[in-house]
């Protein structure tokens, strides 16, 4: 499945650079992280519980980054693994400075397999939409709340 | 297929039920056409089951003063062939009838299917042409809610954890008005890949008031108020679906992408409008 989009984060293209890859950031933005470690170089454990109507599951993965290319783009590689199926992606993320702030271009491949793919492939895309929609919603009040407690 | 093991209550009181689901890893089972498979697949795996057919009066429908009241637990069925909404709700029964297949109908229930919030559900896009109001209670609370603020997102509404459905305010269609569900549905689940519901009413020849629901083209159901205003200042039914969906973010999956289900949209709005403009006296 194809994933692409884009979302402006009021922040500047630097800041929005480092606030995507920033750990902490990410795991209080990404709908229902519940842990997100170093392991290695560029590369976090992370573990997801995904709630959603009343369907719930516990997923472990991993993310990479890669081709890291400041301020502008780099890749973003996930793989996740629970009882009720598994997902892997690779997506190129390009952040670009406009007038409001900085416009994060994504796109990327997702593969979802198991029971969630074989059942619920009506719901993937709306879903996995919904999910990137809430990450950046929660990234850019984090974003927010966070410049102004500096300033 | 076996689900998980689980835990099963049946309350016979809404204050059991309302404390029981107060806490806890805890299901609320409203006819469960969509809980019972996911349990079954193990997509859902609750610690407890509480069912609520047990509650005497959840399923009750009368109307007063002009608003029909319909039990969370009235069964699409009950609001499909109940007599007092078909003669004054026609669009809700119109729109029950639609929904998925005889068993399913005899099973599921408004409650249910609204608390759920399936994007491709065929409820809410009437309830949000009915501008409908939803009664949601919890142990310490009891508010309602405007059908086009409940919907939120996919599978999202504005219901807390702690709260159930308990019933839906409708505030009766007038005799003159003219209404019509239309839909193209999913040839496996019956869903609404794309569904339209519809109200207008007529007077001196234009049309005076409007209501448009879509359903299955976006995230959540949503109100096409852009295509209601072009029929409220004389727009032709044309124009005005041409402006359905227009800036809305549409689903894509295998069987629909995004912009045949915008197409959808407008073609459904079309032939709805035009059943509903020939009711209409």
């Amino acid at each position: 499945m194809k994933i692409s989009g884009s979302y402006t984060l009021p922040v500047a293209q630097d800041r929005a650079f480092a606030l995507l890859q920033d750990p902490v950031m990410l795991a209080r933005a990404m709908p229902g992280c519940e842990s997100l470690e170093l392991v290695g170089e560029n590369e976090y454990a992370m573990r997801m519980k995904m709630v959603l109507a009343s369907l719930s599951g516990l997923f472990d993965g991993k993310v990479r980054i890669a081709d890291s290319n400041p301020p502008g783009s780099f890749r973003l590689i996930v793989e996740g693994k629970g009882k009720i199926g598994f997902m892997k992606g690779d997506g190129l993320l390009t952040v670009t400075q406009n007038n409001t702030g900085s416009h994060v271009q994504y796109e990327g491949d997702v593969q979802v397999g198991g029971t969630i793919a074989a059942v619920g492939q009506r719901l993937l895309d709306t879903t996995s939409r919904m999910m990137i929609r809430r990450f950046f919603e929660k990234l850019s009040s984090e974003a927010a709340a966070v410049s102004q407690s500096v300033a | 297929m076996i689900p998980q093991e689980f835990d099963y209550s049946a309350p016979q009181s809404l204050e059991e039920a309302l404390s029981l689901v107060a806490s806890g890893d805890r299901k609320i089972l409203a006819g469960g056409m969509s809980l019972i498979p996911m349990m079954k697949l193990r997509l859902a795996t609750p610690a407890e089951v509480v069912d609520l057919g047990r509650i005497a009066g959840l399923n009750n429908i009368a109307e007063s003063g002009g608003v029909m009241q319909i039990g969370a637990m009235a069964t699409h069925h009950a609001v499909e062939t109940s007599p007092v909404v078909r003669s004054r709700c026609p669009l809700l029964s119109d729109t029950a009838g639609h929904i998925g297949d005889a068993q399913v109908r005899n099973m599921g229930t408004l409650g249910g299917s609204i608390a759920h919030a399936d994007p491709a559900a065929d409820y809410p896009a009437a309830l949000v042409a009915l501008e409908a109001q939803i009664r949601l209670v919890s142990a310490h609370s009891d508010r309602t809610v405007e059908a086009s603020e409940y919907f939120l997102d996919a599978f999202t509404t504005a219901l807390e954890p702690g709260e159930i459905v308990l019933e839906v305010r409708v505030p009766v269609e007038e005799a003159s008005e003219g209404y019509c569900y239309q839909k193209l549905a999913h040839p496996a689940s019956g869903f609404a890949v794309v569904g339209v519901a519809v109200r207008v009413k007529r007077a001196g020849g234009k049309i005076v008031m409007a209501r448009i629901g879509i359903t299955g083209m976006g995230p959540h159901a949503f109100r096409a108020r852009a295509a209601e205003q072009l029929l409220e200042q004389g727009a032709s039914t044309e124009q005005a679906a041409a402006a359905v969906g227009e800036g809305e973010d549409a689903n894509s999956d295998l069987y629909a992408s995004a912009d045949f289900r915008r197409h959808l949209a407008q073609v459904h709005t079309r032939r709805a409008l035009a059943v509903a403009l020939s009711r209409a006296s």
